[in-house]
């Protein structure tokens, strides 16, 4: 008895903060969770509108599906469709991820409604290199992905970028990085047209 | 750290002393990690130094008024508990309100939990002086890093982008201009030759003025 007596005298101030603490938490996160979902959603839904511009809203199209990395690490991603004004099928887009020079980069890779042309991608997160890995940011090395066929990709170090074929010219001073996203793009893109195609959702 | 229970400092010399004569991070050379981490750029380097008034004053204040009731030897975890409970709030209000600051900022905000400018001044002032005081002296010292942070953010950001707050400043040579952004201060070399830099200009200036 006397231990729990001195127990609580030593402690009862730390016990009685944690409560008030915790409570103080719980609340901030009641408040502000629905507008951090829905800051999530916002801004995947604006990468995704850049990517294909007729679609006015998404919806998940095949939940779930299971990609295994060249490491043979499994992760999972959602498949979204894009709805033009009418209703009808506008394109696909998908998160996929890997890792880069620095850390894991996370792109939303955007695919015609057909499932022939890549309509491009948009970097979700990357931490590379400032001034040099960066640069999958910019719209040179992007543009190399628009409307390019929508299975495996090539890295190239040197070549025409303007032209729109499987081989993608490496950024200078970034082939890491550049490499990287080229590999994000190989490791998802056959697996998510199967599980589309299986689906039936290609017209 | 001067100020202890035999010599009280008024509000107006504990903020004043912040800011100069013991800025956290030209002068006690504490919070090292964020003031490298996160001042490429004048906006991240800004709202972590918001950031760290806000938890610098929620603890002053807490620690104050609980300083009579904690037993000495649980005094660490007690102060440590009260900063962790307002670096989470602040993390999540980041997240809900400035996301993109959120993201760029990433483990450096709930890092903050472990900065010892804030450890320091619950020890070294809160512990032992009144609430008004104690408010003071975390909005002295959270506005002396601050400021550390933006002076080193505008040097940053302006050399290695030739932008301040996302504004063109300078004429960047890759738009037609004449400045050629140096990568490098966006990178960690930057931060710690600025740093290194400021330090000997503010030793300078101290020991011109001894």
């Amino acid at each position: 008895m006397l231990k729990i007596k001195h127990f609580i005298q030593q402690s009862w101030l730390l016990i009685v903060s944690s409560f008030f603490f915790g409570l103080l938490i719980a609340v901030a996160n009641a408040a502000w969770s629905p507008k951090i979902e829905q800051n999530k959603k916002d801004k995947l839904d604006n990468l995704m509108r850049g990517l294909i511009s007729e679609a006015k809203s998404f919806e998940v199209a095949v939940e779930n599906v299971k990609i295994k990395d060249e490491k043979g690490k499994m992760s999972a991603t959602n498949v979204y469709k894009g709805l033009d004004s009418t209703g009808n099928c506008a394109g696909f887009a998908f998160i996929a991820s890997g890792s880069g020079f620095a850390d894991k980069i996370e792109l939303v890779i955007g695919v015609d409604s057909k499932f022939e042309k890549f309509s491009g991608f948009k970097v979700l997160s990357s931490n590379e290199t400032p001034g040099f890995g960066s640069k999958i940011y910019e719209n040179y090395f992007g543009s190399q992905f628009i409307g390019a066929p929508a299975g495996k990709l090539e890295l190239i170090k040197s070549g025409k970028a303007e032209e729109l074929d499987s081989q993608i010219v490496a950024i200078s001073g970034a082939t890491v990085s550049s490499d990287a996203v080229v590999k994000i793009f190989n490791t998802y893109i056959n697996k998510v047209k199967e599980q589309v195609q299986t689906k039936g959702l290609i017209q | 750290m001067t100020n202890n229970s035999t010599n009280t400092p008024t509000a107006g010399q504990s903020f004043l002393v912040g800011l100069w004569k013991e800025n956290p991070n030209i002068r006690l050379l504490l919070g090292m990690c964020p003031t490298l981490a996160v001042t490429a750029a004048v906006k991240p380097a800004l709202t972590m130094g918001l950031c760290v008034i806000f938890v610098l004053v929620c603890s002053n204040a807490v620690v104050s008024l609980m300083r009579n009731l904690i037993k000495p030897h649980l005094r660490i975890l007690m102060f440590t508990l009260t900063i962790a409970a307002f670096v989470t709030v602040a993390d999540l209000f980041l997240k809900a309100f400035q996301p993109e600051m959120s993201e760029k900022l990433g483990p450096y905000i709930p890092l903050i939990i472990v900065n010892c400018i804030i450890i320091c001044r619950a020890e070294a002032c809160a512990s032992k002086n009144g609430l008004v005081v104690s408010i003071f002296d975390a909005l002295g010292m959270g506005s002396g890093f601050t400021l550390t942070l933006c002076t080193l953010g505008i040097i940053r950001e302006l050399l290695s982008s030739g932008t301040l707050l996302g504004t063109e400043v300078f004429a960047v040579a890759g738009r037609g201009g004449w400045f050629v952004p140096w990568a490098a201060m966006s990178m960690p070399v930057g931060a710690f030759v600025t740093l290194g830099l400021m330090l000997g200009l503010v030793n300078q200036i101290t020991k011109a003025k001894a």
